[in-house]
């Protein structure tokens, strides 16, 4: 759903060796941490390990795996996430950034189980000094 | 039939204007004010999990506000959009019982912020989690109904189940929300047109149409096997025309928003009818909508004696980019009103009215 939206134009930031961008959600209403299922962030093809990302929303910041479970935070549709990993980058010059996420839709099980939504999002922009 | 003609509340459920929303260009107050100054009301529906932060909690200032915009701007509530979220932790599926403790602040809610519907879903939910709800609706005064979406109809057994427990629990407080999806007569071509700009050929986009004509011909899917033939379906043409890519979107769009069933299957729910999700995906250059027969179901309701909210559902916006909702509501609803006073009666536009036709509608028994 309106994948197109996932990255937040112009929001690419690195301090050199982590690089964060903004992302909004894809979904058109608020979503509890615990669908937040997988992630994937990368410049210019450069994946961030997944142990290195980190997830940061209502001011709180978590690893993916500490997403599991939680409940009492949740994904607002007009509230932009950060998302951040390890990609060495210097600031300036243009560059893909590209997010893939794998969304649990709380209210939506299948013969499958709980439908889980894949999108994402490629744009280019500019890195700016974190 | 020799019920009185009916006469629907025109309104709108935000969810039209979610892309709107989304993007930051009105937040739920401007929302409000557009819906006012157009007359798309006077029915309006929020979806408490899209336009309330925090939702299911409304405090008393949240809630005050709401009352008092509302009051301003002449708008009525008309369904507050709960959600039973029984894999908020998708590990492990809610017990009924947990269900309901869930879903209780949401109809709480409801009737804080003065709606008197709360609509429910997923449709999945079994008669014993209504029977276990009842009281809160009866403790609140909130109409609970349950939202009849495609692949699911008028007439599928889940929903014959569910209307079997309501007649025997015999409540006014449990019943139906008709979502028109259900009973679509063609692929959207406005989603055909969103593949063409995503690159598709003129014969992959014929022949997605024909295989979803074919599924209208043959009718809704009696089993879920038969659900899941029909969604490998659109898969598969997707493979055989080389664009492997837009297959799950051909398959969730042709089988789980256009639901093929005729507009006489609501006849199997129509005295649980509480409300209406008037689900539509676009209008076409004269006018119409082009893949929902409005027209057929407003003449439907109103033969039925329907007098509840009708919401506008504009569902285009997922792939429709270049048109606004709000010029596809205004043509939604021009459909709609034609089509009632086709139909020997008219939508009810003015606040007053809509209040009290709305508020004895509801309290009809459903038998």
């Amino acid at each position: 759903m309106i994948p197109d939206r996932i990255i937040e134009q112009n929001t690419l930031k690195t301090d050199g060796s982590t690089s964060t961008v903004e992302v909004r959600l894809p979904w058109y209403r608020s979503l509890p941490a615990a669908s937040v299922s997988e992630v994937e962030f990368s410049v210019d093809g450069v994946a961030a390990p997944a142990d290195s990302i980190r997830w940061t929303m209502n001011g709180r910041t978590y690893r993916l795996d500490d997403l599991v479970g939680v409940i009492d935070e949740w994904w607002f549709p007009t509230d932009s996430a950060v998302l951040s990993g390890s990609i060495p980058l210097e600031p300036g010059g243009s560059h893909e950034v590209r997010v893939a996420l794998k969304l649990y839709i709380p209210y939506i099980v299948t013969d499958h189980g709980v439908l889980r939504i894949e999108e994402h999002n490629e744009k280019t922009m500019e890195a700016v000094a974190s | 039939m020799t019920t009185r003609l009916g006469t629907p509340i025109q309104g709108v459920t935000l969810y039209s204007f979610t892309r709107a929303f989304h993007a930051r260009e009105y937040d739920l107050e401007a929302l409000l004010r557009k819906v006012a100054a157009e007359g798309f009301g006077p029915g309006v529906e929020i979806i408490g999990f899209s336009s309330i932060r925090d939702f299911p909690k409304v405090d008393d200032a949240f809630v005050g506000w709401f009352r008092d915009i509302m009051a301003e701007l002449d708008l009525v509530p008309t369904s507050l959009a709960a959600n039973g979220d029984w894999a908020v932790d998708p590990r492990r599926l809610m017990s009924i019982d947990e269900v309901v403790e869930y879903m209780t602040p949401q109809v709480e809610a409801a009737a804080a912020l003065g709606f008197p519907v709360a609509r429910i879903t997923p449709t999945g939910l079994p008669p014993e989690f209504f029977e276990k709800i009842l009281p809160v609706a009866e403790r609140t005064g909130v109409t609970l109904a349950l939202e009849v979406h495609a692949h699911h109809h008028g007439r599928h057994e889940d929903i014959i189940r569910l209307r079997d427990a309501f007649e025997r629990i015999d409540s006014p407080l449990l019943g139906f929300t008709a979502d028109w999806g259900a009973t679509v007569v063609g692929f959207a071509p406005s989603l055909l047109e969103a593949y063409r700009r995503r690159g598709a050929s003129e014969e992959l986009l014929t022949a997605v149409s024909e295989l979803w004509n074919r599924t209208y011909q043959e009718g809704p899917p009696e089993t879920q096997e038969a659900h899941g033939e029909r969604f490998g379906a659109f898969i598969g043409l997707a493979h055989q025309y080389g664009r492997p890519d837009l297959g799950i979107d051909f398959a969730i769009n042709g089988t789980g928003l256009f639901g093929p069933a005729q507009i006489d299957t609501w006849e199997g729910i129509a005295p649980w009818i509480r409300h209406v999700h008037g689900k539509f995906f676009g209008i076409d250059e004269n006018g119409e909508e082009p893949s929902v027969p409005v027209r057929g179901l407003i003449r439907f309701l109103i033969e039925h004696g329907y007098s509840g909210a009708i919401s506008s559902e504009y569902e285009g916006w997922h792939w429709n980019s270049w048109e606004s909702p709000f010029d596809i509501i205004r043509g939604e609803h021009a459909v709609q009103r034609s089509a009632a006073a086709d139909a020997g009666s008219r939508m009810i536009t003015d606040p007053a009215e809509a209040r009290a036709i709305l508020s004895s509608h509801l309290a009809q028994p459903t038998r």
